[in-house]
């Protein structure tokens, strides 16, 4: 019975996968977020590009200078912002990544030298390292889901809960190693495969690359994304065909504390050195970054590209006034220009398809 | 004041009237005996009876607030007595979740839709049951056949010829019908309908109402909850009216009138 009547659906289908590359190109464009900004993305990229051949003396963006320190610099946080995303899709927030970010790396650091994992003059302990990054991924979720407990427990906004998660992960830093910076020289090979060179590419950037493709196929290909999506955007319809909300909530929690962990140890690793107020204010660029890229405040869309657009975005602005040799406190300035202009385009955008 | 205190007694007392549980012989699919619910001093189901035998249609009427959709979410799993006793198949039973109403082959059709806007329409109709490979990963051609069939039967839906659609594109009669068309795929004994054709089209209405009919040739039992009393005595075998909570008539549709069941929903 069914055959018959779905043919029309089935035809509309089929005449939409024989659509020309280019057409589907445009009608992604047009319809999905991401595709908004990475119109916006390629617009940035190509205007720095003519000004750096315009100027090159003044304006180094194409120097292999400018590309390699970006290379190294956008993979921190974009790492926090891909857990950051992550929680906002399921509906959630959370403003303690920038204080987990300095709190664990500096707990990594702590046990890694503690084991005998710096790198000092004989090479150091080889697994030290590791088993203070593995504590502190740890760390990170278990407080993560302790997030989740007291934001699902006690049906309180998850901003509020983890409005004071960073309060207490910020004095908690202070009180576990004080306002000093800490040495994080790690071993081998730990040193290479977290802080190496790889050609051009710095290692930091390549476990981005690797996190994003993995939380690419946890979102769209796996079951638990289509959950975080379900429980974002509509808590009662998910509860109501059989999702356990708080379970999925909780998952995204920990995901968003162990990759503010991750982040962490990257950037030290990178730097050689923590500085215990390093990680403050980069829970807001890691949200900006994800409102950039399609993320919806109030939770059920966003996605893995989206984000990675919004990271880039927001580090070549940072980038350019680097360049420029423009004061640092314009680029919150910008952001923030950034920030409302995305969320425009993004609401223009959905009106006028559909 | 009065007159509403007065109708209160009257539901009490009618309650005594009507029958309590499935007539003998009848081997009920589903049984709530005695349930109640309450909301803090507010009681929602006061001492409710209701059964659904095999190979029929319920029809749920009442005024609103009268708790037929309380009970429905009761049956679903999604809101669990305060007191009383679920059965199915004979046996007690406790629904505390949707899983376990899912166990029994229970399906909602909710009045409130529950879709998610910003997922597409096959999403919407596998979310929480994906099909998925061992490992939890979706198989999106699979599912997107599953869906194109699904949306060609059961309702005809005007206007959707993507399955890939945000469903928050679609019309509020479009989203009934996929709302209604992933409850059919996925129903096995019992199907619930809470106001299923508010948003429904005349030529929807009439194709659901028909597709209701053929499940019961098929062996699977209806709820209809409905304000519709014409709709509900096209398709249903038995009424059950509510008010404050309880049952106050129930009769078997060749036992009674339009004019008699439309005068216990409005009088009581």
């Amino acid at each position: 019975m069914a055959v018959s009547q779905s043919d029309h659906i089935r035809d509309a289908v089929a005449a939409r996968e024989r659509r020309s590359l280019a057409t589907k190109f445009a009608d992604w464009i047009r319809t999905r977020p991401e595709g908004g900004i990475a119109v916006l993305f390629v617009i940035a990229q190509v205007c720095c590009v003519a000004a750096a051949l315009m100027w090159p003396d003044s304006f180094r963006y194409l120097s292999e200078a400018n590309a390699a320190v970006t290379l190294k610099a956008i993979a921190p946080i974009g790492v926090m912002a891909l857990g950051v995303g992550i929680l906002m899709i399921a509906g959630e927030y959370d403003l303690s990544v920038g204080a987990l970010y300095s709190f664990l790396s500096i707990v990594c650091a702590h046990w890694s030298n503690y084991l005998g994992g710096d790198i000092g003059e004989d090479g150091g302990v080889w697994w030290a390292p590791f088993a203070g990054l593995a504590l502190v991924l740890a760390l990170g979720a278990l407080i993560g889901g302790f997030h989740a407990v007291i934001t699902l427990r006690f049906v309180i906004p998850s901003f509020i809960a983890t409005l004071g998660g960073m309060l207490l992960w910020k004095s908690a830093t202070l009180f576990y190693h004080g306002a000093v910076a800490l040495r994080f020289k790690p071993s081998e090979p730990f040193r290479t495969i977290f802080g190496g060179e790889f050609g051009f590419l710095h290692s930091s950037i390549i476990w981005f690359a690797v996190m994003a493709v993995v939380f690419y196929f946890l979102l769209q290909h796996h079951k638990l994304g289509n959950h975080f999506y379900a429980v974002g955007g509509n808590r009662n319809a998910a509860v109501a065909i059989g999702i356990n909300p708080n379970r999925t909530k909780t998952i995204a929690f920990a995901i968003a504390g162990a990759m503010a962990a991750f982040s962490g140890v990257l950037a030290a690793t990178r730097v050689g050195s923590i500085q215990p107020g390093g990680g403050l204010g980069m829970e807001l660029q890691s949200i900006a970054a994800c409102v950039i890229g399609g993320a919806a405040l109030n939770g059920g869309r966003g996605s893995i590209l989206g984000i990675v657009l919004g990271t880039a975005l927001v580090y070549t602005i940072q980038d350019v006034l680097l360049l420029t040799r423009a004061p640092a406190y314009y680029f919150d300035g910008f952001v923030g220009v950034l920030i409302v202009i995305a969320v425009v385009l993004n609401t223009a955008i959905r009106k006028t398809r559909g | 004041m009065a007159d509403r205190l007065s109708s209160l007694d009257n539901a009490a007392e009618k309650r005594d009237l009507v029958p309590v549980g499935p007539p003998a012989g009848v081997n009920a699919l589903f049984e709530a005996r005695e349930v109640t619910k309450r909301y803090g001093a507010f009681v929602a189901l006061d001492k409710m009876n209701f059964y659904i035998g095999p190979n029929e249609v319920v029809g749920l009427l009442g005024d609103n607030g009268a708790g037929k959709s309380t009970l429905v979410k009761m049956i679903s799993g999604i809101n669990p007595p305060t007191s009383g006793q679920l059965y199915v198949g004979g046996k007690p039973v406790s629904f505390n979740s949707r899983a376990d109403s899912e166990a029994a082959g229970i399906e909602t059709i909710y009045q409130d839709i529950a879709l998610v806007d910003q997922l597409s329409i096959t999403r919407n109709i596998f979310m929480g049951r994906e099909i998925t490979d061992r490992w939890g990963f979706m198989q999106h051609q699979k599912m997107q056949d599953v869906a194109i069939d699904i949306l060609g039967s059961a309702v005809q839906i005007s206007g959707i010829d993507d399955p890939g659609k945000e469903v928050g594109f679609l019309s509020g009669g479009q989203k009934q019908a996929v709302a209604i068309a992933r409850a059919v795929h996925f129903k096995r004994n019992i199907l619930l309908l809470d106001e299923p054709t508010s948003a429904l089209s005349v030529r929807e209405t009439e194709h659901l109402l028909g597709y209701v009919r053929d499940l019961k040739k098929e062996g699977t039992s209806s709820v209809l909850v409905t304000h519709n009393l014409y709709h509900a005595f096209m398709v249903c075998d038995r009424f059950v009216v509510m008010s404050h909570g309880t049952k106050v008539f129930e009769a078997a549709k060749k036992d009674t009138t339009i004019e008699e069941v439309t005068d216990h929903v409005i009088r009581t």
